[in-house]
């Protein structure tokens, strides 16, 4: 990733923390709200293949646990291995649009990445994170990405734009010119 | 080419995982946490504008959102609701109830009237059953002692006369509906004896007619009975309040109107007096 990569993923991470807290905070339905931290490593991951998600994801995750008291470096964590695996798995071959196919990607990752947080929680002994509301918070971020999905994945191509692979090979797919 | 990629895609994971691991290590363990709160905080003064002007903004919006989401729980939450606020009211009134109960039987057991007089106790238990009979019935009857003819007082004064008693309860005829003659009142201001009632017909609620020419009552005097010419009541026992004085046209009389001292609408307690009147 280029300087201009970071300046952008710079901006892009103070645009989406202050949206988070001040706007999609806010939209509380059955005890949980939409997302949009958990799905810019999964839009990473699909735009910019496994490292990039994997980067993206480990500073997206410092970014948004400053405003989270759970312990640090948690959701960093949980992000690098949710971006690494979206890139690995679900990646967006070059030159290719499928919209639907990748606001489905990103539900899907949103919801793996929200139970995945919840498990890490659990496994630090941060007790009371893994309950039933994890059910409702999978389901509330998982129908957020629905909207918020694509403009994810639109401003990951900004961020990213220039340092994409286009001979990145998805998992069990083939190379692209 | 493909193998150097994924080799330097898993180093760069194995990089940040332990990346993670040490910060969540440093945080767990206190040394990184201060500087971390520090931050925290800082983010949290930054923002917290932010949140409180969007949050205004957006309230009623998301208050849209979340109804729509939760329409049924927020009917069931609003009846809970209502049924909560209607059992406190209840309640109030229940608290208030058992408290004028309380009020109104340390008064009857403290009257300031007919002081030798025994009392038998009683609760209204039904008013008059028609719309035109100035009555109540009362739970205590000649098994009690009352007997026909017996006086009967609230806290604040006179209420009537039992007319008819059964071994458990009595019916009271309210003072408003006493035949004539039956009530001797006294001015105790003036000294006045007032003789000869006139219940019930001629003005309303209570009106008296006067037989002792000069001085009239006065408006605002308190009658009490005066327990003269063998009347119905022992003396001393408050009827009413003076409303209006009205000289009969032509005669030496005046039509003396009273407001009872007694709310008649709303009785209940009251206490039967053993006493009967001078054969």
């Amino acid at each position: 990733m280029s300087a201009a990569n970071w300046a952008r993923l710079s901006v892009l991470l103070v645009l989406a923390l202050v949206f988070q807290v001040t706007v999609l905070d806010q939209v509380v339905v059955f005890g949980a709200h939409p997302d949009v931290m958990v799905l810019l490593p999964a839009a990473a991951g699909l735009v910019g293949g496994p490292q990039r998600g994997a980067v993206v994801g480990f500073v997206t995750g410092l970014v948004a646990d400053l405003v989270v008291n759970l312990p640090y470096g948690l959701s960093a964590l949980c992000f690098t291995l949710l971006g690494f695996a979206v890139g690995l798995l679900l990646a967006i071959p070059a030159g290719r649009e499928f919209t639907s196919a990748q606001i489905g990607a990103c539900m899907v990752a949103a919801a793996v990445g929200t139970a995945g947080y919840a498990l890490l929680a659990e496994l630090v002994h941060q007790r009371g994170v893994l309950s039933h509301s994890t059910v409702s918070a999978v389901l509330v971020v998982s129908v957020g990405a629905l909207v918020l999905g694509y403009p994810a994945i639109l401003a990951m191509r900004w961020v990213l734009g220039g340092s994409t692979n286009p001979t990145f090979i998805p998992s069990g797919g083939s190379a692209t010119a | 080419m493909a193998a150097t990629r994924q080799t330097s895609q898993r180093i760069t994971l194995l990089m940040l995982v332990l990346a993670s691991i040490t910060v969540i290590t440093l945080d767990y363990r206190g040394e990184a946490s201060h500087a971390i709160n520090h931050v925290r905080n800082a983010i949290a003064d930054a923002l917290s504008p932010f949140q409180s002007a969007v949050a205004a903004a957006l309230h009623p919006l998301g208050d849209v959102v979340s109804a729509a989401f939760h329409y049924g729980q927020l009917q069931s939450e609003n009846q809970q609701l209502r049924e909560m606020v209607g059992e406190q009211s209840r309640q109030i009134a229940a608290d208030k109830y058992a408290k004028a109960t309380i009020a109104e039987v340390f008064n009857l057991n403290n009257l300031p009237f007919a002081p030798n007089v025994p009392k038998v106790p009683a609760e209204v238990i039904s008013a008059s059953t028609s719309n035109f009979a100035k009555d109540v019935e009362i739970d205590r009857g000649t098994a009690s002692g009352v007997g026909v003819g017996m006086p009967v007082v609230a806290a604040s004064g006179l209420v009537g006369t039992v007319v008819a008693a059964s071994d458990s309860t009595a019916t009271i005829q309210l003072l408003t509906a006493a035949p004539a003659s039956s009530i001797s009142v006294e001015d105790p201001g003036s000294g006045i004896y007032l003789a000869g009632g006139q219940g019930g017909s001629e003005c309303s609620p209570l009106c008296i007619a006067t037989t002792t020419p000069n001085p009239a009552p006065r408006h605002g005097d308190l009658l009490v009975t005066s327990g003269e010419n063998a009347g119905a009541y022992p003396p001393a026992i408050p009827i009413g309040t003076v409303t209006a004085v009205n000289p009969v046209p032509g005669g030496l009389s005046s039509s003396v109107a009273i407001e009872p001292k007694v709310d008649l609408a709303n009785l209940q307690y009251v206490d039967v007096l053993q006493w009967l009147r001078p054969a």
